[in-house]
């Protein structure tokens, strides 16, 4: 191959004899089927989603000594470095109330987006040798790593909690704090919709992968995880774009419901919801179209 | 290409019909030569920002072939020549640059390719492996003995896959791979590899999948295998169809022109080349049912 010759005589050529055949019956290989169907392929799919979430998670932190206890540790780690700078440093958490709890929800929720965006983004383009060795619906894959942080996430969400009820000043358990299920079921689905949509962009362009880091930094300081949204209260078009990022009210809600005795607002409900809806919608046309892409070589 | 002479009408349905396939390969090469000279000021930056340049690597040109239920199809080429591209792109593992293949269940590509997840251990890559070929559980409790029995992996069975051989490792994928009945199958070379046990038990379990299977593709550099197993040879050389007919008459040429190459006949052997693709005959698929539906 590497040998050919660019002027190679135009030699014979082969007799074209027309073939008339019955295509009835067949199908094209590799053809991406109907989104309906997509969608029910995935559904069949689904004990493959969930055991290699499920195995994965097993073994995501074999390496290391102190093994899945990372996946506890390593928000914990994050959220002291952020009390340390935010909170007696730059003392960013004037005003607000029980601040650490504040914090805590804050830097835990968001690393648990920021991590199921930036592993789902890969879950094509890491995937290769899967994706040429087997035929099955490539958004599996995406749905899959989702998933995976979520099990990963369980005992961070838990963590969470206990830091919330031990730490001063202590709060009470109260029947609200299940309202984090829903939070966290609609976190989920805008993280795999935005997962669909990156993990396409990132198959295509390679390159995306490099900003992802930098646009999850930008947004993690516009999701106030650290001080309060009052803070901007003099420049009401940025106070504004905050109350509509998807993951403010993430966050805002989970403080609502466990922290501030309250269900939060309708307002940030609906936005959450139709964010959370919207982009899985968008996400998965945007995946499917792509579908028969995913095998070939960047 | 010489106008059609005849009319050939396929009863039936086909088994795989390619039609028209071709595959490009874009990759990147360090090779100075052949840029159009950038004005000068741009080169530093140009070479500054990208030292490399992308190429196109035609892999396969325009390929049509037509195969039916119960045939067997070897496909013989030199290295390089675009053999497992074209079983790569029937087996729909990766989209032809152009054209389409179409087959009437989706065709189950054999062979050691089928790379799986190295940090987990091999069992657990054997449940993931069947779930992806769409098995079911209960499909995969029945299989799982006589998968881990084929792969010859016994205890090392529950150790992480990265912690295998090269050959410990393609065994397993070997043994997953073959654990599915397709109607379709499609086998690269594959089987050469493993020690002399496992290419025996390998070679019997290819007999046996190759009795069940209707329609079989084989790439193999072995002749006597492509002699026993295939009832059809396709020669494949620099991307281009040169040959299609009976494995006995096929391989004869084949063997002709591999020896003059190897003798450094390069003359006698592009002569036979030629004369080869002169007497071959090339399907100009057309659907007969294209007039009231379109082509899917």
């Amino acid at each position: 191959m590497s040998t050919e010759t660019p002027a190679k005589p135009q030699g014979p050529q082969p007799t074209a004899v027309a073939t008339s055949v019955n295509l009835r019956g067949l199908r094209r290989v590799g053809a991406r089927p109907p989104l309906l169907d997509y969608l029910v392929s995935l559904w069949d799919y689904r004990h493959f989603v969930y055991y290699d979430a499920q195995a994965r998670v097993q073994t995501g932190n074999e390496q290391d000594k102190l093994g899945r206890a990372w996946l506890v540790l390593s928000p914990l780690l994050n959220g002291l470095m952020f009390y340390l700078i935010m909170g007696v440093l730059l003392k960013s958490g004037h005003g607000i109330e029980n601040f650490v709890a504040y914090l805590v929800i804050g830097v835990f929720l968001f690393q648990m987006s920021s991590r199921a965006i930036s592993v789902s983004s890969r879950a094509i383009a890491g995937n290769k040798n899967v994706i040429h060795a087997f035929q099955f619906p490539r958004a599996s894959l995406v749905l899959a790593a989702n998933l995976r942080e979520l099990f990963a996430n369980i005992p961070v969400l838990i963590t969470m909690l206990v830091l919330v009820i031990i730490l001063p000043p202590a709060e009470e358990i109260s029947l609200r704090w299940l309202m984090l299920v829903p939070v966290v079921g609609l976190q989920f689905l805008f993280n795999l919709g935005l997962g669909l949509i990156l993990a396409r962009l990132v198959s295509m362009f390679n390159d995306v992968n490099q900003l992802i880091s930098y646009v999850l930094r930008l947004w993690m300081y516009m999701s106030c995880l650290f001080f309060s949204i009052d803070k901007f209260d003099s420049v009401p078009w940025l106070k504004g774009v905050m109350e509509y990022n998807p993951l403010y009210n993430v966050v805002h809600l989970a403080r609502e419901c466990v922290l501030y005795g309250s269900l939060g607002s309708w307002r940030a409900w609906a936005i959450l919801a139709l964010w959370s809806l919207a982009t899985l919608a968008i996400g998965m046309v945007f995946f499917w179209k792509g579908e028969e892409s995913y095998g070939r070589e960047l | 290409m010489a106008e059609s002479s005849d009319l050939n009408f396929i009863e039936g349905t086909p088994a795989v019909v390619i039609d028209k396939v071709s595959m490009t390969y874009r990759t990147t090469s360090r090779s100075r030569d052949g840029s159009s000279a950038p004005a000068v000021r741009w080169k530093g930056f140009r070479s500054a920002v990208n030292r490399t340049k992308a190429v196109e690597v035609p892999a396969l040109k325009e390929l049509s072939l037509v195969v039916e239920h119960g045939e067997s199809v070897g496909v013989i080429g030199r290295n390089g020549s675009g053999k497992s591209t074209l079983l790569k792109l029937v087996g729909g593992q990766v989209p032809p640059t152009s054209g389409a293949v179409y087959a009437t269940s989706t065709p189950v590509m054999l062979g050691v390719n089928a790379a799986l997840i190295p940090g987990l251990s091999g069992d657990q890559n054997i449940v993931l492996g069947c779930l992806a070929m769409g098995m079911t559980h209960q499909q995969i409790d029945a299989k799982y003995e006589a998968i881990v029995e084929l792969s010859g992996l016994e205890e090392a069975i529950h150790m992480p896959m990265k912690s295998y051989s090269a050959g410990m490792s393609s065994r397993l994928r070997f043994a997953i791979a073959a654990s599915i009945d397709p109607e379709i199958l499609i086998i690269d070379e594959a089987l050469n590899t493993g020690d002399a046990q496992f290419k025996d038990r390998t070679r019997k379990k290819m007999l046996e999948l190759l009795g069940q299977a209707g329609t079989v593709f084989l790439v193999s550099h072995s002749m006597p295998t492509i002699k026993e197993l295939c009832n059809r040879a396709i020669w494949i050389d620099q991307g281009e169809l040169i040959a299609d007919g009976d494995p006995d008459h096929i391989i004869k040429w084949y063997r002709m022109f591999t020896q003059k190459l190897a003798e450094g006949d390069r003359f006698a052997a592009m002569k036979l080349r030629r004369r080869m693709i002169n007497d071959l005959e090339v399907a100009d698929v057309a659907d007969r049912n294209s007039l009231r539906r379109s082509r899917a």
